[in-house]
């Protein structure tokens, strides 16, 4: 497939708005504003393009979501709080590309008739921030942001927010209190952000990876990209593949390939020729995937088919020396640590699960543990908690506990990790990632 | 006007109104911890899961509106009440479990709900080490607030108090995750004035008042509906009591006034009504105090108020309506005596009520409006001065808390020129110029009715008959006088409410319409004969919680 979203990488100077205009850049920008808006909106609907942030929400239709007639402001906010375990993607699109972003949210603004629109980016984004910030400075230099926009009258200001480094805000309601300047909890829903969202305000949430899509859906047409991919899965998406392969790093691909393919011929197979074991197809909030489960296709329906989630397309490859109960404790750690403490089950059991499997690694596993563990685990998903981070530990904690349970049951019984484990850690042999700065 | 089914139960309630609400309509307990129906909905605590009928997930039903034709299921679900069950062992999982010594036992929510909710085989299961917060166990967070964070469910009524309702922003949450951690915000002193509001709206024994923490079990006090004595605005309040001990006020909820907060002012006050120096009527001889029995006083009183030829009286704007009326009608009308209220401004207080709307008062008096709205002549410090300084044979103080003009020596030496009879609760310089000193009981022993700033009369009832005296130790606190006997109370005194006396001196006078049996007779008199009382009733006076009882007053707090 041809380089949609990274199509500059590798260009020299590529993050300038030079090299992006030489590349058609704004052109969508251009065609929208002699749209009306809600023309863009059906071309965004048309293409079928769904939120590359997690939730795979047909992004058009969270725009219709937009009262028409709301009198004030409403804003339109990318989010770029990217802290998905093996998830880098938005990174990448930020790295070389940072007008596509900025194209993406001033089009996405003139569709829902937002005047300001906010970039909110993970706080330790540091890097790029600076490269977002200085992409918009080039746009408003340009006339592609600020007043009167390329003569259509339309208005559009955008900020770049810096986050303060809590996973959890990039749950789009606990994102909206943080850009207001609160405590990062998730909100309780209805009212969904469409209606009652920052400041107030009707606000559409977007993630990067969604609206660096938008200028090629404008320039190229719904049909072009609703061509990429399968039915109702439709355009390129940016696979994140982490872990135990030969060839780390972010693919382009269209949706439904399968995993298969990705690990092996994209990102090389397994280091040392070893054997895979699992994978988490969408980051650590996805329930993860065995061997036996490796022609799934990546794609947001058959993923929920085969129990699981594309999420963000951050693939995390495990090969056969991981310990899953190590894994497990691994994924428990980084929950129980992120879980904001607002509600019952995430605040209690994302700890407890913690405290469980880390004794467990240290040996002293009981024969009742798993079964606690997916009791805490059922309790604190499909719907128990506020937000989805219930569900970000808990699938994926049960899914391991269930898929190998047999392992944690030999953990128990003999307090040490598997013999597989005594097998060297293979040494870093490809290139050292560098940013060049 | 939305009609729904609960458990089988068919309620019709108002647009908006959330299911927790509806089901207490239809008589269903949903439980919560988070919900207060006067603080936002924040849905945090889980446990008020329903099963809707055509919803695949759990609702929570404080964030859940009524919708016509909704089919819930609270109690009748397993799927909820498993949900619900996994919840509460959540929330014990980390909780201490320290009932026995926690002050908050038996007005706990956690309490309340871990016995509704646990089955006979119901444990924690949870095995592993319990978070606790080091240096937060037992520490001083303000003036009158005690935390302890270990037995924090993370409900956040608190912080919402603080934000919502004091407008303080005074408490936040530090920290994240199962490691969050109620703080004075910036780690200041926790300085509002409602702050012990919320240690009240703490559902469990993460925040205490400090002033009554180990004083009394919960589960002994008896509650009487009351008015608060603190100012003009006349909040709701419970006294609440045991064995002629006052312990403490607890808000009341009523929506026009004050929703259900209290300010600390006002709270604090409940010890004062401890205070009964005097326990029976004295006549003073050349200064000495000598007992003397009511029967003698109201004899020797009748003659002195009918051989007077000027009369004073000194009445109060802490007294009811009842009292002043009688007063009125005793001294002024029959007896032809000048009758004043003396009043003073007092520190600015405010409470916010059930439409988080401000109501403001500078008067520190209970009942001035009452007094004006009776026709009595209200006067400040100076026109009191006047008053006593004109010569008169006999003078009547009603209540020496009226004004602290009378604790001067200059009022004592006026004082001194005349006949004094003083009625008093406590000690007061004025008992050592008075020929008669009645004792008169607090707030708690007295029955009547207040007209508050608003413009709303309410009424308060009597806690006990006779109160006694109580001891204290040298701090202050309350403690058994004697190490055998753990009583803090005395024996009953014979201190007499002043409406009574006022009746009974209408008797020994011969003023037979005066003559009356209760504080509701006097009410009636009083609807009948005055224009500002004209159409109110005995009976539906005090706001909406007035016959609520103490447990369903829980919920609310």
């Amino acid at each position: 497939m041809e380089a949609v979203l990274l199509r500059a990488r590798g260009l020299p100077e590529s993050r300038t708005i030079a090299t992006y205009l030489a590349a058609g850049g704004y052109e969508g920008l251009k065609k929208a504003l002699t749209m009306a808006p809600d023309a863009v909106t059906k071309e965004v609907l048309d293409s079928e393009l769904r939120g590359r942030g997690g939730a795979g929400f047909p992004t058009g239709r969270k725009w219709s979501f937009v009262p028409k007639d709301h009198p004030g402001p409403r804003y339109l906010i990318c989010n770029a709080d990217e802290s998905e375990p093996g998830t880098f993607k938005d990174r990448e699109i930020i790295e070389h590309d940072p007008h596509q972003v900025v194209e993406g949210t001033a089009i996405a603004s003139y569709a829902i008739r937002a005047n300001t629109a906010y970039i909110y980016i993970r706080g330790e984004f540091v890097r790029w921030t600076r490269i977002l910030e200085e992409a918009i400075e080039e746009a408003r230099k340009g006339g592609f942001l600020g007043k009167n926009i390329l003569g259509s009258g339309f208005d559009l200001d955008v900020w770049v927010h810096r986050g303060a480094g809590a996973y959890i805000c990039g749950e789009e309601t606990a994102l909206l209190e943080s850009l207001e300047g609160k405590r990062g909890f998730p909100r309780l829903k209805p009212p969904f952000p469409a209606v009652v969202g920052a400041f107030g305000k009707p606000t559409v949430v977007n993630n990067v990876e969604t609206l660096a899509c938008v200028p090629h859906i404008m320039t190229r047409g719904a049909p072009w990209f609703a061509s990429i991919g399968r039915p109702r899965n439709t355009g390129p998406k940016l696979f994140c593949v982490s872990g135990h392969v030969n060839r780390p790093g972010v693919y382009e691909l269209p949706l439904g390939v399968t995993f298969r393919e990705i690990i092996e011929e994209h990102a090389g197979g397994i280091r040392g020729g070893r054997k895979l074991k699992a994978y988490f197809p969408g980051g650590t909030s996805a329930p993860i995937m065995t061997a036996a489960e490796v022609d799934v296709q990546a794609d947001f329906d058959a993923c929920a088919q085969a129990g699981t989630m594309l999420g963000s397309g951050g693939i995390i490859v495990l090969d056969e020396t991981v310990d899953m109960v190590e894994v497990c404790a691994n994924v428990a750690h980084f929950y129980a640590h992120e879980s904001c403490g607002q509600c019952t089950p995430c605040r209690e059991g994302a700890d407890w699960c913690m405290d469980i499997l880390d004794r467990m690694v240290e040996g002293h596993g009981r024969p009742a543990d798993p079964e606690t563990l997916l009791r805490i685990c059922r309790f604190s998903s499909n719907g128990m908690t506020i937000c989805p981070l219930g569900d970000a530990y808990a699938l994926p904690i049960s899914s391991i506990v269930n898929k190998f349970r047999e392992e944690f049951d030999r953990r128990i019984e003999t307090g040490s990790p598997l013999p597989q484990k005594k097998l060297p850690v293979l040494p870093w042999t490809g290139p050292r990632p560098g940013f060049g700065v | 006007m939305p009609k729904l089914t609960i458990d089988g139960r068919t309620v019709e309630v108002a647009a908006g109104t959330n299911l927790i609400e509806a089901a207490r309509t239809a008589g269903i307990e949903i439980p919560y911890f988070c919900y207060h129906p006067y603080l936002r909905v924040v849905g945090q605590c889980r446990i008020c899961m329903v099963e809707i009928e055509g919803q695949p997930r759990l609702a929570v039903a404080c964030a859940t509106p009524a919708a016509e034709g909704m089919v819930v299921r609270s109690e009748s679900s397993e799927r909820a009440k498993e949900a619900r069950e996994a919840v509460m062992e959540f929330l014990l999982a980390n909780h201490p479990l320290d009932c026995p010594v926690c002050d908050q036992a038996g007005e706990c929510l956690l309490q309340d709900h871990s016995m509704e909710e646990q089955r006979a085989t119901f444990t924690t299961g949870m095995s592993e080490t319990r978070r606790t917060f080091p240096g937060y166990e037992r520490r001083l967070i303000g003036p009158h607030v005690i935390q302890n964070q270990n037995r924090c469910i993370h409900c956040s009524r608190c912080i919402r108090f603080t934000q919502e309702i004091s407008e303080t922003s005074a408490l936040t949450y530090k920290s994240r995750g199962n490691s969050t951690f109620i703080d004075t915000f910036d780690g200041k002193p926790f300085q509002d004035p409602m702050s012990a509001c919320a240690a009240d709206v703490c559902p469990v024994g993460a925040l205490t008042v400090r002033e009554f923490r180990f004083r009394k079990r919960a589960w002994k006090l008896k509650s009487t509906p009351s008015v608060c004595p603190g100012c003009s605005i006349g909040c709701n309040i419970f006294v609440q009591h045991h064995e002629r001990v006052v312990y403490r006020f607890s808000p009341r909820e009523n929506s026009a006034i004050n929703a259900t907060w209290l300010c600390d002012h006002g709270r604090f006050l409940a010890e004062s009504l401890n205070q009964q120096t005097y326990l029976s009527p004295q006549r003073r001889v050349a200064g000495q105090p000598a007992s003397a029995s009511w029967a003698e006083a109201l004899r020797a009183l009748a003659d002195e108020l009918r051989g007077t030829r000027s009369l004073r009286v000194v009445a109060s704007a802490n007294l009811s309506n009842e009292e002043l009326y009688l007063a009125r009608e005793l001294f002024g009308r029959h007896l032809k005596g000048e009758i004043v209220v003396p009043v003073f401004p007092g520190e600015p207080r405010r409470m916010k009520n059930g439409k988080g709307e401000w109501r403001t008062s500078t008067d520190a008096h209970p009942n001035s409006l009452g007094a004006r709205r009776l026709g009595l002549a209200t006067v400040d410090g100076e026109g009191l001065a006047r008053l006593l300084g004109r010569a008169a044979d006999l003078t009547v103080i009603l209540d020496p808390a009226a004004h602290p003009y009378l604790a001067g020596d200059e009022a004592l030496q006026l004082l001194r020129a005349g006949t004094l009879i003083a009625f008093a609760r406590s000690q007061h310089p004025v008992a050592d110029v008075a020929r008669w000193l009645l004792p008169t009981p607090s707030l708690a022993s007295n029955e009547g009715t207040f007209t508050s700033s608003p413009g709303v009369v309410q009424r308060f009832a009597p806690a006990f008959a006779q109160p006694g005296a109580v001891h204290r130790t040298a701090t202050g606190a309350m403690s058994p006088a004697c190490p055998t006997i753990a009583s803090p109370w005395g024996p009953p005194g014979e201190a007499r409410a002043l409406w009574i006396v006022l009746t009974a001196l209408a008797r020994e006078l011969g003023v037979a319409t005066l003559d009356l049996a209760s504080p509701a007779d006097v009410f009636a008199l009083m609807v009948r004969t005055e224009e500002s009382f004209a159409g109110l009733e005995w009976e539906a006076l005090g706001g909406r919680g007035q016959q609520e009882s103490y447990r369903e007053r829980q919920h609310v707090g």
